[in-house]
């Protein structure tokens, strides 16, 4: 009889109460417990602030890394055990501030990683200043002055970076979020999800009040079909989720926005190019010893270094 | 003549790389040791690029030196830049189109540069043409003048292989390298072997090339064996011919490497070029790597992915230079705090910032071991040349896993783009030691506090879930703030320096090369190496001083002890450090760690590398003339 707690540790969550990390902490551990993830095979990666401490709340292996870091990270763990489900949480000023370059190189080499943006517009840990995704000219409680920096949108960035599977979820809409979360993880290559998170206690702004009234699924558009079916299929796909990705404030669309099963993952080319040795023999796996030697001898190290070795004709 | 010593010099892009390749080969066919300095801009193509060669048939050289016998110029600005650094009946060998050229004629030199030329040559009494020069070294240097018309070889070798005329300039070194080759009188068949194992796969160019080169020793036939080297007695069967970014990669081929992550930068890049050309076997030995090698999209990624790469199991490195590895220190302390096992190759370059990004240099000694924030165990190692570069890379990985800490491989631009003929390493000899490993099954700490060094187990092992956090962690790995656990997990942390101390042999931490009773000791790391060996030896043959050289391995935790014992005995006043540095650090670090003070400091910060003669007279001035600091200068 499994549980939902099997995927939580004992800790104490020191998020304010009614914080929307609760509702995503939920939505991954119901996520995790749907598809029986293994929890010595699976990966929760994050970085620094209150999304940051997720890891420790959850049973799997868990990797608390530095600021905007998370993705880098997460690739390498990736890229040197691919048997790995790997989950990256990152906040907006994480991923999409500090760490905006990273963020965009994973949609480059569409690495089978999911990543989640805990997407509340401050930076709450260091009491609410402006993240990358408040808008220009809002203030919220915790600024001086209204935010004089504009914001970059999500959505958009993910669809032009190349991740191949971009979706919007809210924290507070449990059922919805964790069945968005298992298809990510189900998805071959690099997926986005950018979770709408209230702040309780520095974004009087993107409050549960104003989500409510603002969201709508997706899903429930006539014909809304966001997979690319055949590769011809692909700009338009893009386009069409462009222009949702612009909606924002009276009506904010949350759902799948884009879906490409088509493009080649990285650990595709990896193996491409590295002849098929990987991911048989990826870097965590294949074998650099025999008893406590390298596995060259002389023979196979002037085999292989040929190019370098000149035999001596005087 | 016992050695010989050359400059080939051009414009960056006319093959000045292929030339040192090319001859390389060639003299290392024969049985001659070779080593060959590379000197560019950071510049792609136009500016002056050069190679510093010498060649032995005594023995395997450790540094190059000025002045030269021979320079093959294929440009004026060859001429210009070097024509000081000629001397003693050898050979110009240049293009007779050249000849009117004037040094205000040559755009692509600074103008700094053409005034401080342009002072040289009034003090002379030289017009500022290249025919004067060559006069001038002509009557005052004996050098005989081989000048040779490039553009009617290469219109020959165009008509007679229909070539494309915007290609011909690549064939300008083959030019250089039959000159110098026929003007020793190396036989035909060592330069084409260099030719042919150059160009191997790429057949037609060798054809062009073998073609030229018999161009080239035809018009030069009166030439022939004007400037004889010996015979070779080095009585070596094979050897290899390498750079010091290639030993690198090939030691961390060998030692297990299974991820590399970089970010491209001078001169770190062409390490993980040969990695990623080497590291997966070849067609038929599948049973190497494959090592996977990622070009992220910037350090800060490289070794954060280092990182994650590491906690799988895999032995992960990454390779940088001072620009490069100061974005990485963040990360670096978080790989302190988790007790991460990975390799930073560090190829010091001239800083402050930018710098000299092609010029060498070993002023981040002090960056290299107290760079990050907060205190953490961390290994500092370098490698004294091609031959130790191979071994320490290799090394590096079991220092770093069994003791857990992150370990920085601390270079230089000098051993990277230096070629030089070495022995074949005792592969035999590379022993690959992953440390405490948990095999144990029961409830698994990756922070188990009852050792400084707890076992480890890896993220996807069987039934075992880990957790990581820069954050103060207890023994799970979960954040704890409690004062108690900040002291039991600060102290787990911070003794593995005492037992690195205790556990690493004294070979790995210094090597004294010279006479066992020296009457004076230099004290040095890296590079620097090979010139301070050799200086001694000039020492003891030519004055009859007897010295010895202190080669410190491992620069952290630094081997006080041991140094200490081994310059007891000496006075302060003989105790002299050299550094590619203005403030000497190593002397800074002795004196920190081992209450050391030293007489003597030899010094260079043009970016340029020692060389030999100005090494030994800055030595003797110190020796005999009681000079404290010397600084050095010489290179172009």
């Amino acid at each position: 009889m499994e549980h939902e707690l099997n995927y939580r540790t004992d800790l104490w969550i020191d998020w304010c109460p009614g914080c929307g990390n609760f509702g995503i902490l939920a939505a991954v551990t119901r996520a995790m417990k749907d598809l029986r993830l293994d929890p010595s095979k699976t990966v929760v990666v994050s970085g620094i602030g209150c999304s940051g401490k997720i890891p420790h709340y959850i049973n799997v292996n868990g990797v608390h890394t530095l600021h905007g870091r998370a993705i880098p990270f997460a690739t390498g763990i990736k890229i040197a055990n691919p048997d790995l489900t790997i989950l990256v949480h990152g906040g907006d000023g994480d991923l999409l501030g500090i760490g905006a370059g990273h963020f965009v190189a994973l949609g480059r080499r569409n690495l089978d990683i999911v990543v989640m943006l805990h997407n509340n517009g401050v930076y709450g840990l260091t009491k609410g200043q402006a993240s990358p995704t408040l808008p220009l000219n809002s203030k919220t409680k915790g600024l001086n002055l209204p935010n004089i920096q504009g914001s970059v949108n999500p959505i958009a960035l993910a669809l032009a970076s190349g991740y191949t599977f971009v979706a919007r979820g809210y924290a507070f809409d449990g059922n919805h979020l964790s069945e968005l979360i298992k298809k990510a993880i189900q998805h071959r290559g690099a997926a986005f999800i950018d979770i709408l998170q209230p702040c309780v206690t520095f974004n009087d702004i993107y409050t549960a009040d104003f989500y409510r009234k603002a969201i709508y699924k997706l899903e429930g558009e006539e014909g809304w079909d966001p997979v690319v079916r055949e590769p011809a299929e692909t700009e338009e796909k893009i386009l069409r989720a462009m222009r949702k990705a612009m909606e924002w404030g009276e009506k904010i669309p949350i759902g799948i926005f884009y879906e490409n099963p088509a493009i080649t993952t990285f650990e595709d080319r990896l193996s491409d190019i590295l002849r098929g040795s990987y991911p048989k023999k990826s870097p965590s796996k294949s074998v650099i010893e025999k008893d406590g030697k390298s596995i060259f001898n002389a023979e196979i190290f002037e085999e292989l270094f040929k190019d370098f070795i000149i035999e001596v004709k005087g | 003549m016992k050695e010989i010593n050359i400059i080939i010099g051009g414009p960056q892009g006319s093959g000045i790389e292929t030339s040192m390749s090319i001859l390389s080969r060639a003299f290392t066919r024969k049985g001659y040791g070779i080593i060959a300095s590379r000197e560019y801009f950071s510049n792609i193509v136009g500016r002056h690029s050069y190679i510093v060669m010498r060649v032995s048939s005594e023995k395997l050289p450790q540094s190059i030196d000025l002045p030269v016998q021979i320079i093959a110029a294929s440009d004026a600005e060859t001429v210009f830049t070097h024509f000081d650094e000629i001397r003693g009946g050898g050979a110009l060998i240049y293009d007779i189109n050249n000849e009117k050229k004037k040094l205000n004629e040559v755009p692509s030199m600074e103008n700094i540069t053409k005034q401080r030329i342009r002072r040289k040559l009034e003090s002379k009494g030289l017009d500022q043409a290249v025919s004067s020069i060559i006069e001038y070294l002509r009557k005052e240097e004996g050098i005989k003048p081989i000048g040779i018309d490039f553009a009617s070889i290469l219109s020959e070798l165009s008509k007679k292989f229909k070539l494309d005329p915007g290609h011909l300039s690549r064939y300008v070194s083959t030019i250089l390298v039959s000159s110098i080759s026929t003007v020793i009188g190396l036989e035909d068949d060592y330069l084409l072997f260099g030719i042919t194992s150059h160009f191997k796969n790429r057949e037609n160019i060798l054809k062009h090339n073998l073609a030229l080169y018999e161009m080239v020793s035809e018009r030069l036939h009166s030439m022939k064996e004007i400037l004889p080297l010996d015979t070779p007695k080095l009585k070596i069967e094979k050897m290899m011919v390498l750079t010091g970014n290639d030993a690198v990669a090939i030691g961390k081929i060998v030692g297990g490497a299974r991820y590399q992550a970089y970010y491209p930068i001078t001169p770190a890049a062409d390490e993980s070029t040969t990695l990623e050309k080497y590291g997966h076997g070849t067609e038929g030995n599948q049973d190497i790597g494959p090592i996977v090698i990622l070009q992220t999209e910037d350090e800060i990624s490289a070794i954060s992915s280092t990182i994650g790469a590491a906690l799988t199991g895999a032995r992960s490195s990454t390779a940088t230079s001072g620009p490069g590895f100061d974005l990485m220190v963040e990360a670096l302390s978080w790989a302190g705090a988790n007790e991460v096992p990975i390799v930073i190759t560090y190829y010091q370059r001239g800083g402050p910032s930018t710098g000299q990004p092609t010029r060498g240099s070993q002023s981040d000694l002090m960056n290299a071991i107290f760079s990050s924030h907060g205190e953490f165990a961390r290994i500092v190692i370098s490698s004294g040349d091609h031959e130790e570069a191979i071994l320490d890379a290799a090394e590096a990985f079991n220092l770093a896993e069994k003791f857990q800490v992150p370990v920085i491989h601390l270079l230089d631009k000098f051993l990277a783009n230096t070629t030089a003929s070495v022995k074949i390493p005792d592969i035999e000899k590379i022993r690959i030691e992953r440390g405490s490993i948990f095999r144990n099954g029961g409830e698994y700490r990756r922070f188990d506090a009852s050792n400084s060094i707890s076992p480890r187990a890896f993220i996807g092992d069987d039934g075992i879930v880990i957790w990581y956090s820069g954050d103060e962690h207890d023994e799970i790995g979960h954040i704890v703030e409690d004062p108690e656990n900040r002291i039991k997990m600060y102290e787990k942390r911070m003794k593995k320096l005492e037992l690195i101390r205790k556990e690493v042999p004294l070979n790995e931490k210094l090597k004294v090369y010279g006479f066992e009773d020296p009457e004076f000791i230099i004290i040095g790391w890296g590079s620097t190496k090979g010139v301070a060996v050799e200086a001694l030896e000039s020492a003891a043959k030519e004055v009859g001083v007897r010295g010895a050289y202190v080669n410190l391995k491992m620069l952290w935790p630094f081997p006080s002890e041991e140094l200490k014992e081994i310059v007891g005995k000496i006075s302060e006043k003989k105790i002299i450090v050299a550094e590619h540095s203005y403030e000497a650090n190593i002397a800074r670090l002795m004196a920190m760690e081992a209450g050391l003070n030293v007489g003597g400091k030899i010094v260079k910060y043009t970016g340029r590398p020692f060389f030999l003669s100005e090494f030994y007279r800055a030595l003797k001035s110190i020796l005999f003339d009681n000079e404290e600091k010397v600084v050095l200068t010489l290179g172009a």
